[in-house]
């Protein structure tokens, strides 16, 4: 598949920080489980995924956010969306993210959200 | 069976119907396939006493067992005692670490496998436990079905979200398309979301102008066409809009289980974006149209200003002469002038120019020339100097396509003595009061054409009693009809030796109602300006 997304990634104590960039779609989506799953998910209790370089999220690529909401959820983790353009911000809304997702406007907030 | 046997089967029958109940709740409540393997596991367990319980799923009966929840990874080994059926299959082993093979068939072609180790107090699996075995299976078929509903439940709230999410975006990119105003701007939105809306991997919409590219874009950037079009897993619409055909192209749908064929849906969703795309290129085409049309209006409204202030009101009375003039502007607003301008030595300048080109560039040319000549003219210097001056001044206030006729015959009403300058006009018409038809030619080029100090070489002549002269612009010969004909030269001459009117206004009145028989309903395409002078 044709895909122009990248990732980096940092953890800060138990929070891993996934910046983004480009389509988020299938491929896009894959890397961002890989990256969560490379680490030692029981002891991140919160993602922070910046998107601040994405503009564009398909319903694949919302599929994989899903199942990083609800693998976080079963141990008591978060995921939190930051940097979010206008339509993804809807796009989230409108796919009911939110119900199990939090969203900040800065990385910063979203390492000092409780 | 004794009292005391019975009350104890009672006592964990109902102990077992209590584990039972509380063991769906568990079961219903698994998070996934893994947590509901894990919660079984430790129901059956607790519930046989068993030293290991190890959970094992097959997705179709061609497929590997998946070990799902293991107490012994040693267990792993003794997947072959598994055996896929249709029907639930309960093997009691002898010869092994296991006691129990269980292969329970499952509502959607997938299996569960279930290898037992022996009870802790290492005695016979009995007839109770083996029912009980039973009553759990069923118990675990009912979880998985739940687990499935619940998955479907998700899968089908998905799904609306995501047909909402299309309809929505469909409906806000419609909206935005409408807002912006440049057509690069508009492609990249309508692909982008066409891209996104259909789950495709990448799209890209070429614009051909007589089967030649003139414009291309992809989503993600920076793709080539041709890596594009040689994709088997792809969808097309295109559309031809004022000359140009836009032709969309996606490919690979995508999907969790790897690319898949587009659907009715994803056409009609990609059809929509290209209906949005072609309406807001239509309109912004529209839009142009009428802004470049309001411009052009606005400036005919300021040239035409400026040519009413120039023009004269009303003409000076001259002692002895009947002049009359008209300038009729044409719909776009040429450059035509006429004036007649008393000098402080009591001579009279008639004038008439025409300004290549029309509208506003013309219009202050025109002025131009009219407030070089009023500064100019009282100073009383040589008509061939004072043409001279004024090329200059033109020349150096006009773009290089720009250039005027002109001529002027400056009349001395005493004597009927005219200084005549024709500086590229066309020839003035004077008509002898013996009938004799003569072309005022003398001059040079035309005022502002170049700037090298050619000379203007002037004409002096005297008009006697009853001699009539015409000056006049381009508009009147060249007025056409709807044949393309002109009125011609020939005509006007014919016209001027024809018709002798005593007064001036009446031969103009006359001259532009015969330009107008000529060209009938055709419009007006120049101004049309005459100068008619009558000496008594």
């Amino acid at each position: 598949m044709i895909s122009d997304f990248k990732l980096n990634s940092e953890i800060k104590g138990n929070m891993l920080i996934i910046s983004t960039e480009g389509y988020i779609n299938n491929n896009g989506g894959q890397k961002i489980a890989d990256e969560f799953y490379s680490k030692k998910t029981n002891d991140i209790k919160k993602v922070i995924l910046n998107l601040e370089k994405t503009k564009v999220v398909n319903s694949i690529g919302i599929s994989f956010l899903i199942e990083l909401i609800e693998k976080l959820n079963e141990s008591n983790g978060k995921l939190v969306f930051t940097n979010l353009d206008a339509s993804i911000d809807k796009t989230f809304t409108i796919m009911g993210l939110y119900h199990f997702a939090e969203k900040t406007d800065t990385v910063e907030q979203a390492l000092g959200a409780g | 069976m004794a009292s005391a046997e019975l009350n104890l089967l009672v006592d964990k029958l109902n102990l077992q119907v209590k584990s039972f109940q509380e063991g769906f709740e568990v079961l219903s409540n698994s998070k996934n396939l893994t947590d509901l393997a894990r919660n079984f596991s430790h129901i059956l367990r607790g519930n046989l006493l068993s030293i290991n319980v190890n959970i094992f799923y097959k997705e179709q009966s061609e497929k590997d067992w998946r070990a799902l929840y293991l107490h012994n990874k040693e267990a792993i080994k003794f997947t072959y005692e598994l055996k896929p059926e249709n029907i639930l299959k309960i093997n009691f082993l002898t010869d092994n670490n296991y006691k129990v093979a269980i292969t329970l068939p499952m509502i959607n072609s997938s299996y569960f496998g279930l290898l037992i180790g022996q009870k802790i107090d290492k005695k016979e699996y009995s007839s109770f436990d083996r029912v009980s075995i039973q009553i759990f299976l069923q118990l675990l078929d009912n979880a998985y079905q739940a687990y499935l509903n619940n998955k479907k439940e998700k899968e089908l709230i998905f799904s609306l979200n995501n047909r909402v999410l299309q309809l929505n975006s469909l409906i806000d990119t419609g909206i935005e398309l409408s807002a912006l105003d440049k057509t690069e701007s508009l492609l990249e939105l309508a692909l982008e979301r066409a891209v996104v809306l259909t789950n495709a991997s990448a799209g890209c919409i070429t614009v051909y102008e007589n089967d030649n590219i003139i414009k291309y874009l992809s989503f993600p950037p920076g793709i080539e066409e041709n890596d594009l079009k040689e994709s088997t897993n792809k969808l097309n619409t295109e559309f031809s809009l004022l000359g140009k055909t836009y032709k969309f192209i996606l490919i690979e749908k995508e999907s969790r289980a790897g690319v898949i064929e587009f659907d009715d849906t994803d056409k009609i969703l990609l059809e929509a974006f290209a209906r949005q795309l072609e309406s807001a290129i239509e309109n912004e085409h529209l839009h142009k149209e009428a802004l470049e049309k309001e411009n052009i209006k606005k400036e005919l409204s300021v040239a035409s200003d400026i040519q009413k202030k120039i023009i004269p009101e009303k003409l000076p009375e001259i002692d002895g002469y009947d002049l009359a003039g008209i300038n009729i502007p044409s719909k776009e607003v040429g450059g035509d002038y006429y004036d007649c301008i008393e000098l402080n030595d009591g001579r009279y300048a008639l004038i008439m120019a025409d300004v290549a080109g029309k509208g506003v560039p013309a219009a202050l040319l025109v002025s131009t020339l009219n407030a070089s000549l009023k500064s100019y003219l009282d100073l009383q210097i040589p008509l061939d100097k004072l043409a001279q001056k004024i090329n200059s001044i033109i020349y150096n206030a006009s773009p290089s396509n720009k250039f005027i006729t002109f001529f002027i015959a400056v009349l001395n009403p005493k004597n009927g003595e005219l200084d005549i300058i024709n500086a590229g006009h066309n020839p003035a018409l004077l008509l002898r009061n013996n009938g004799v038809l003569q072309k005022i030619n003398a001059g040079g080029v035309a005022l502002g054409m170049f700037n090298m100090g050619l000379p203007f070489v002037g004409e002096k002549i005297t008009l006697n009693s009853a001699d009539r002269l015409l000056l006049f612009t381009d508009g009147i010969p060249e007025a056409m009809n709807e044949n393309e004909e002109e009125y011609s030269d020939e005509r006007l001459e014919e016209f001027i030796e024809k018709y002798q009117f005593p007064k001036s206004s009446e031969l103009i009145d006359a001259l532009v109602h015969d330009v107008k028989s000529h060209t009938r309903e055709c419009p007006q395409s120049d101004d049309i300006t005459a100068l008619y002078l009558i000496k008594h």
